[in-house]
């Protein structure tokens, strides 16, 4: 297996290994150590079902459960009733291209919005994997911004103020930037803020990276609104271009990031008119426990 | 004296010598002020001690000036400047710093968002003039975008499918996005206007984007889908070669144009007084018919 470093601050492209078959102990080992590296790994031409993806993922730990699919309607869910397999499509249960009214397109759009996966619960995401199955012909991109890098390049005053800061995080949060309140009755629990250090320490590198997402709606002990401005002054400051990365996806691509340490977001394309299908998996993230409680 | 106008960033922006603002203006100053204001979108004018009066009499030569307009933040006896002024400053009326909590203090950090003056007016403004009397050491630097550069720069399908969409702007959204509360009564002064989102100068008839966090929606479109793409629009609007900072020295006078150019104010030490004193110049026409 090797790696290419294709950014000059992050992100691999893995080739000679086929992760469609059961990996050794080493290559798991050896992927995890590229993680640790470079946050973003890029694996092309990978033609895995959804089973063999489910299998690669469950080499890195827990798989977890997609918020989305938790809230839709069994009949639905597009990919049946295995939980852990998110569907990141513009598709109904029937395989049509959604309506541009559709409720779960205005949810998705958020998704346009910088990142970092399931944020939003107390134990966030660790690794995601995402698998490209239709590609649109144009636009689409997935875009990776390096938290370390954007961390390490705050100026002294500014990592002194924050190190100690503690954000809420809510789903609530990053749809209603976009104008969508849609949420069915029962969800309560899962739309309910969490507490997250904004400065977090990588469990295995010791590196630290800034824990930004657009679900952040408050600093504890601040005035929303000035949290606000200065969470999008940060995040701002973290996706400048020198940061990020910007996928353009082929067929049979799986790229897997660290949540921990990037930011991600997709960008717009032609979805009344094209198809695009990609199927995610998570992994639940250690190392995020820390200062962490459910807010009242 | 001769007035001229001396460049300071590649695509925009004048620093104007040669004139004292204090006094009374020639009508061919005036012209060139605004044939600058035309070419450059922004002018700089620095060391103009200028009085209250003084920056009225001067913004009255482009026009009416707007009033500042009551939205209910601001409540009788809270004002600390003539309604003819926009107080953009972090002041009571005892000239102390806001409290970290104060109402107004967190309704005004809506400025720290990309926009447009006014634009929540159905007319809206042409020129802000700003006058920095008491700036910050550190920060509080406002930022201005050329939205006709960023305009240019656009992909020709873009341009297209963007020529005729018209946008909703209102106080309430930009106040929305940080989460700031508004009371019924407040929401009720803050009707949504329509604004073409490509308006054309009247007299260089350049095109530009028409941005601001004033924006809500895009009429027609769901709105997640109008705020996702006016946010990208804005990114791309507000990228590092369109983007001017003007740190701010004391007595300086900036003066903009709201129909070329998106601003926003930097963060700094709000326990310290900033004093900025903005007059604006009210437009004559609307960029769309309103809704019935």
């Amino acid at each position: 297996m090797n790696i290419r470093q294709v950014h000059p601050v992050f992100v691999g492209e893995v080739s000679d290994i086929d992760i469609t078959q059961p990996l050794t102990r080493e290559q798991a080992a050896a992927i995890e150590a590229g993680m640790d590296r470079y946050a973003v790994l890029a694996f092309r031409d990978q033609a895995l079902t959804d089973e063999q993806q489910l299998e690669f993922s469950r080499n890195f730990g827990e798989l977890e459960v997609t918020l989305a699919g938790q809230m839709a309607k069994p009949e639905d869910r597009r990919l049946g009733d295995r939980l852990e397999l998110g569907d990141i499509s513009n598709l109904t249960a029937r395989n049509a291209i959604r309506e541009r009214d559709d409720r779960s397109r205005m949810y998705a759009l958020a998704n346009r919005l910088w990142h970092s996966d399931a944020s939003f619960r107390a134990i966030g995401a660790g690794y995601t994997l995402l698998h490209g199955r239709v590609i649109p012909g144009k636009g689409g991109n997935t875009e990776f911004a390096d938290m370390r890098a954007a961390y390490d390049a705050l100026d002294d005053g500014t990592k002194a103020e924050i190190e100690d800061l503690v954000c809420e995080h809510s789903i609530v949060f990053s749809r209603e930037q976009i104008g969508f309140a849609d949420y069915a009755p029962g969800n309560e629990d899962r739309l309910r803020p969490v507490r997250h250090r904004l400065v977090i320490t990588h469990p295995v590198t010791g590196r630290k990276s800034l824990y930004l997402s657009s679900h952040i709606g408050g600093i504890v002990g601040w005035p929303v609104p000035e949290a606000r401005a200065f969470i999008r002054d940060l995040t701002e400051h973290a996706t400048q271009r020198q940061f990020v990365y910007s996928h353009a996806w082929r067929v049979g691509d799986l790229v897997m990031w660290d949540n921990r340490t990037v930011m991600h977001r997709a960008r717009r394309f032609d979805d009344l008119k094209e198809v695009r299908d990609l199927r995610r998996t998570s992994i639940k993230g250690t190392g995020l426990e820390v200062a962490q409680a459910k807010a009242a | 004296m001769t007035v001229s106008i001396k460049p300071l960033h590649p695509l925009f922006v004048g620093e104007v010598s040669g004139t004292h603002i204090t006094q009374p203006l020639d009508r061919d100053v005036v012209a060139t002020i605004e044939a600058g204001m035309d070419r450059y979108a922004i002018l700089v004018f620095r060391d103009q001690r200028v009085t209250d009066e003084q920056q009225l009499a001067f913004s009255r030569n482009f026009g009416e000036l707007e009033v500042t307009r009551g939205t209910g933040i601001s409540k009788p006896g809270e004002l600390r400047l003539d309604p003819a002024f926009a107080d953009v400053s972090n002041l009571d009326t005892n000239n102390l710093p806001l409290a970290r909590d104060n109402r107004r203090r967190l309704y005004s950090l809506g400025n720290r968002l990309w926009h447009s003056d006014s634009s929540f007016k159905a007319v809206p403004a042409t020129y802000s003039l700003l006058s920095g009397r008491i700036v910050a050491d550190k920060g509080g630097e406002t930022e201005f975008a050329d939205m006709r550069a960023a305009y240019d720069a656009l992909d020709a399908a873009t341009r297209a499918s963007i020529e005729d969409l018209v946008c909703e702007h209102s106080l309430q959204y930009s106040r929305e996005q940080l989460g700031f509360d508004l009371t019924p009564e407040e929401r009720a002064t803050m009707r949504p206007v329509r604004q073409r989102l490509v308006r054309a100068h009247p007299v260089t008839a350049r095109k530009s984007l028409y941005l601001a966090s004033h924006i809500g929606t895009i009429i027609g479109w769901p709105m997640p889908e109008a705020r996702a793409f006016i946010r990208d629009l804005t990114e791309h609007a507000t990228q590092p070669q369109f983007v001017y900072t003007h740190a701010w020295r004391p007595w300086d006078l900036v003066m903009w144009d709201n129909r070329q150019v998106m601003h926003r104010v930097r963060r700094y030490d709000e326990s310290k007084p900033r004093d900025m004193r903005r007059t604006t110049v009210a437009g004559t026409t609307v960029t769309v018919a309103q809704a019935a």
